[in-house]
């Protein structure tokens, strides 16, 4: 990695061998890095991988045991050196704009923030226009922060920390929780701010996806580093092939194919199975053995992503619980009855001269898993609120687990279950009495509980862990426990929102296996909100809400093909200058053009045509063109693409 | 020091009181409603008995001895009852909260000089309402058994009844009361309240306003930027202390306007001594959000190191003189007694610096005590 030649400056950051413990409990432990001068580079894991303590200890806010930081050539170990370089340094701590004051608005934010750090009062205007405008955030400046939605606090967060033009900025976690249309604006502002005054950026985040954002990036899970470089040299630490395809019938598939290969997910209908050390003709060609007699379609290979190489990482360095077994058993569940496990039609919910949900409609069938997706404050948790009898409808109607929920709402509670984002559970309760608890409350008689209990434990993988404090238990395994409350009182539908949540990709992993044996062998309706647009391509059905409207509502499959049919093929372009090239790019009128990492993503009708034009364009300028490549558009192009379209069509109103 | 930092600090957190409409009227309701609640409420004065009378002798005599207290201004009279047994219910539903009984025969027994006894009953839920009463019922007897003595000894010696009163009572106490003549305990209370008002509201002010940086994560700002951390504590702090001054005037204005009390002292000395009495509050707030985490606990860590100590070792329920020394040490632990006299001096003894000066002295000592410690524990890059 740094090999830094002689003459070279230090570099923004240098850590080794660092260790953070409280009390006793060890939170990170050897870690090292370097980031270089100029670059962005990421910190990747999920929640509890020691991301945070890393960048307190570098901002100079956390105190810790073990290695050394140094700071542009300055150790930093003590208060006082940490002192030192406060000055050319920005940190936002986690937490969605959680380091503004709410009370103030968003310009006596900037300028408490430009007056606590010193900006000359001459400067400040220049540098808050400039940052306002670049953020858009200039029409809104006499807003109270705490009106602001969360993209827009976001940004106002990257300006705060920004104003007194630092040479080093420490973000943790500036997108979770942040839809993904905000999120790739948030991507894009902060790549050009960077560039532009060459600041260095170490930003962490929970979102494997984001891996293309860095220029480098160190894997975390556990309090350790897996694996650092670039993200094509962290992919290559991880040799094999991913095979996509559809099977039928899909569970005895994934039986067979899990038998023999560790890395195999069902994601919707499709299966998804990473085979280690194979050419990509081989894995195709391996899995094809495993699944002899079955319906296959659509059988092909694609490239590992990171999450796939990080789920690899970790099964290689044998860091894996035991796998959970999660068997169909012969008779049970009950049949299902009523096939139509949940209806809405124009369910409208209104607040105070405030339209949350307008005409919400759409029909879940039992064994269905639908995914609801959306901004923060689209309407989702209304949505749901309404669904399980919490909340009253203003005007239409929905009829949950054949019950009316303008009268039943007692009813339609006895019948669904429900895991809530919050960890909802007792955590000094063990997990047996958490799962007694919920059976008592849910009043299932007392000889059938035990049983019950026995098979809920089982199918979550929490066999084993009875007599474990909830609060004990990794965030994973609590979200198991919490589904497992929901399922004590065989609940024919689920409601689950953001079950997910800053839960690593195996655990996210294991929790779908969960949900799809509940769908595909006993026929539970699951209704599931999330931020993450790879979980999403489980659902077999998505909807997305937009301003408390449900804009579309298709097989995440039917999703993408509208979007090639309305919007063109999807073309990732290779550049050695892509911000540069963007700009150009949007000028010349091509749509949906965004920031990947170091490529670019835009949509054109016809790939021929505008890889020419592309190549005509960026050779006219000088830019080098290293590739224009087609590629399949994902769920988060899906959104984007929406959303984007929608909010340009309000603005026009 | 930087002050435009401190400056910057100072305007934004008077920013976030003055919009948070719960935090300000925190900031500026609470303590004159306190002020007004206990006011009004704790009053010590035991006045207007309810009582009851059952005169199963109905002879001149008994009138004449119930009368002492149906006109006396301590009891209110609410009628007679045919039997004892009437009583019950009265006492029991609180209408009455005092009742005597005459027995048959009380005037024939003392007129051929046998002794009588009046029974009185007394709702003894409250002891200290009951005790005062006791002491009333006694009062009233003793000058109803001296003015039969002076009777006696008049008839039965031949002499004027000026002087047979005095031979029946040898020994006449004069009293005078100092400072508080009418002996009004709303004086002193007010007094004491505007003590423990400013014991309580700038402490929980300050650690709340703390702590909620520390809960919602904007301590970052502060731990990552350049601000040092006196310039931190004197900027964050300066408008809980302006506003603990700005109350100290109102609480003041309360008293004298509204409870009467009068203020003899010195406005300067008594002004500075409340400065320096809100500053050492504050260091109290400051201390107390600097070893907790969340507002909650913030409020309970304030609620034991104020309130508590203020009531017990202040001198407003107990002189402290009259505590065994233990608690004369712990009095003199805590700085609400120090301030207890400079209010009291203030307002009516009318003494000042001359006499009170240790007083404040004590009070500055304990609030310079409280900021370093502060100071010394605020760590701009702690441990967890």
């Amino acid at each position: 990695m740094g090999e830094a030649a002689p003459l070279t400056p230090a570099p923004a950051v240098r850590v080794q061998g660092f260790g953070k413990r409280y009390r006793r409990q060890a939170a990170v432990a050897g870690v090292d890095l370097e980031v270089r001068r100029g670059e962005i580079y990421g910190l990747i894991g999920p929640d509890g991988a020691g991301k945070s303590s890393l960048m307190k200890a570098v901002a100079g806010v956390l105190a810790f045991e073990e290695g050394s930081i140094e700071m542009f050539g300055i150790r930093i170990d003590s208060e006082a050196a940490a002192e030192r370089v406060k000055g050319r340094l920005g940190f936002m701590p986690q937490g969605l704009g959680l380091n503004l004051y709410p009370e103030l608005s968003v310009e006596e934010n900037i300028d408490f923030f430009a007056r606590l750090r010193g900006v000359p009062a001459a400067e400040i205007a220049a540098r808050k226009a400039k940052l306002l405008a670049m953020t858009r955030l200039d029409r809104f400046t006499g807003r109270p922060m705490k009106h602001l939605s969360g993209g827009m606090k976001q940004k106002l967060g990257l300006v705060c920390t920004l104003i007194h033009e630092p040479e080093l900025i420490v973000l943790d976690e500036p997108t979770t929780g942040v839809d993904p249309v905000s999120r790739r604006d948030f991507w894009a502002i902060l790549a050009e701010l960077l560039r532009e005054k060459g600041i260095t950026a170490l930003i962490s985040t929970a979102y494997m996806d984001e891996a293309e954002r860095f220029h480098r990036l160190s894997l975390m899970h556990g309090g350790r580093v897996l694996a650092s470089g670039e993200p094509d040299a962290i992919r290559a630490r991880t040799p094999g092939s991913v095979v996509e395809l559809e099977a039928e019938p899909q569970v005895e598939a994934l039986d067979r194919i899990q038998a023999s290969l560790a890395q195999a997910e069902s994601v919707g209908p499709r299966l998804r199975v990473f085979v280690d050390d194979a050419a990509p003709e081989a894995a195709v060609g391996t899995v094809a053995g495993l699944l002899k007699g079955l319906s296959l379609r659509d059988l092909h290979a694609t490239t590992p992503d990171l999450e796939d190489a990080f789920v690899a990482l970790l099964r290689r360095q044998r860091l894996v619980e035991e796998r959970v077994v999660a068997k169909p058993r012969a008779g049970d569940g009950d049949p299902p009855g009523d096939d139509v496990a949940i209806l809405a039609k124009d369910l409208t919910r209104d607040f105070d001269g405030f339209r949350a949900v307008d005409r919400a409609s759409f029909t879940v069938h039992q064994g269905d898993i639908f995914g609801l997706v959306g901004a923060n404050g689209a309407g989702k948790t209304t949505l749901i609120k309404m669904l399980t009898g919490i909340l009253p409808p203003s005007d239409g109607e929905g009829r949950v687990a054949g019950a009316d929920m303008h009268f039943a709402a007692q009813a339609i509670k006895a019948r669904i279950g429900y895991t809530s984002q919050a960890f909802s559970l007792y955590q000094d309760l063990s997990v047996l009495e958490n799962l007694r608890l919920y059976a008592r409350i849910y009043g299932v008689a007392r000889h059938a509980a035990g049983e019950r209990i026995e098979q809920v434990a089982e199918l979550t993988g929490l066999t084993g862990r009875e007599r474990q404090l909830a609060g004990r238990l990794p965030l994973g395994i609590r979200q198991r426990l919490a589904l497992a409350c929901a399922l004590v009182h065989r609940p024919r539908i689920l409601f689950l929102d953001e079950p997910t949540s800053g839960v690593d990709p195996i655990g996210r992993r294991r929790f779908w296996d969960i949900l799809v044996h509940l769908a595909r062998v006993e026929q539970v309706a699951i209704l599931i909100t999330t931020h993450y647009m790879s979980e999403a391509e489980h659902c077999d059905r998505l909807a997305l809400m937009h301003a408390g409207r449900i804009v579309a509502d298709d097989p995440p499959a039917a999703l993408k093909q509208a979007l090639r049919e309305e919007a063109g093929e999807l073309l990732e372009v290779a550049t050695d200058r892509p911000l540069a090239a963007m700009a150009l790019l949007e000028q010349a009128g091509f749509a949906g053009v965004a920031l990947f990492g170091r490529h670019i993503h835009l949509f054109a009708r016809d790939a021929h045509t505008a890889t020419r034009e592309i190549q005509t364009i960026l050779a006219g300028r000088g830019i080098g063109l290293a590739s224009v490549t087609p590629r399949p558009p994902s769920l988060e192009d899906v959104f984007v693409y929406r959303i984007t379209a929608l909010e340009q069509g309000e603005q026009r109103l | 020091m930087n002050l435009a930092r401190i400056a910057a600090l100072a305007h934004k957190e008077w920013r976030e009181i003055v919009r948070d409409r719960l935090f300000l009227a925190l900031a500026f309701v609470v303590p004159a409603a306190l002020m007004l609640v206990f006011g009004y409420g704790l009053s010590l004065d035991v006045e207007h008995i309810p009582f009851a009378v059952v005169d199963h002798d109905r002879s001149a005599l008994s009138r004449d001895y119930t009368h002492r207290f149906i006109d006396s201004r301590y009891f209110d009279y609410r009628g007679h009852v045919k039997s004892e047994r009437e009583l019950d219910p009265l006492l029991a539903d609180s209408r009455i909260r005092f009742a005597i009984v005459v027995p048959p025969k009380f005037e024939e027994n003392l007129m051929a000089g046998r002794p009588a006894a009046v029974q009185s009953l007394i709702d003894g839920t409250f002891p200290f309402r009951a005790s005062t009463s006791k002491g009333y019922v006694i009062a009233i007897n003793a000058a109803f058994n001296g003015e039969l003595l002076a009777a006696y000894i008049s008839r039965r010696f031949g002499v004027a009844p000026e002087r047979a009163a005095a031979l029946a009572q040898p020994v006449r106490v004069q009293l005078r009361y100092l400072y508080n003549q009418e002996l009004k305990s709303t004086w002193s209370i007010a007094t004491a309240l505007v003590m423990l008002v400013l014991m309580v509201a700038p402490p929980f002010l300050t650690a709340l306003g703390v702590v909620r940086e520390k809960e919602s994560g904007s301590i970052y700002n502060i731990y990552a930027s350049t601000v040092t951390r006196g310039e931190f504590l004197a900027g964050k702090l300066l408008p809980y202390v302006g506003i603990s001054i700005v109350n100290s005037l109102i609480l003041w204005a309360l008293a004298t306007g509204l409870f009467g009390v009068p203020f003899k002292g010195d406005p300067l000395f008594f002004f500075l001594s409340s400065v320096i009495y809100v500053t050492c509050t504050t260091g109290i707030g400051l201390l107390a959000s600097l070893i907790v985490r969340t507002q909650v606990a913030a409020m309970m860590l304030t609620v034991v190191m104020t309130i508590i100590p203020s009531v017990l070792y202040s001198g407003l329920l107990v002189p402290i003189a009259s505590m065994d020394p233990q608690g004369q040490f712990e009095a003199h632990l805590f700085p609400a007694m120090y301030f207890t006299d400079i209010a009291l001096g203030s307002f009516l003894k009318g003494v000042g610096l001359e006499q009170l000066w240790g007083k404040a002295l004590a009070l500055a000592i304990y609030a310079a005590v409280l900021w370093l410690i502060s100071f010394a524990l605020f760590h701009k890059r702690p441990r967890t």
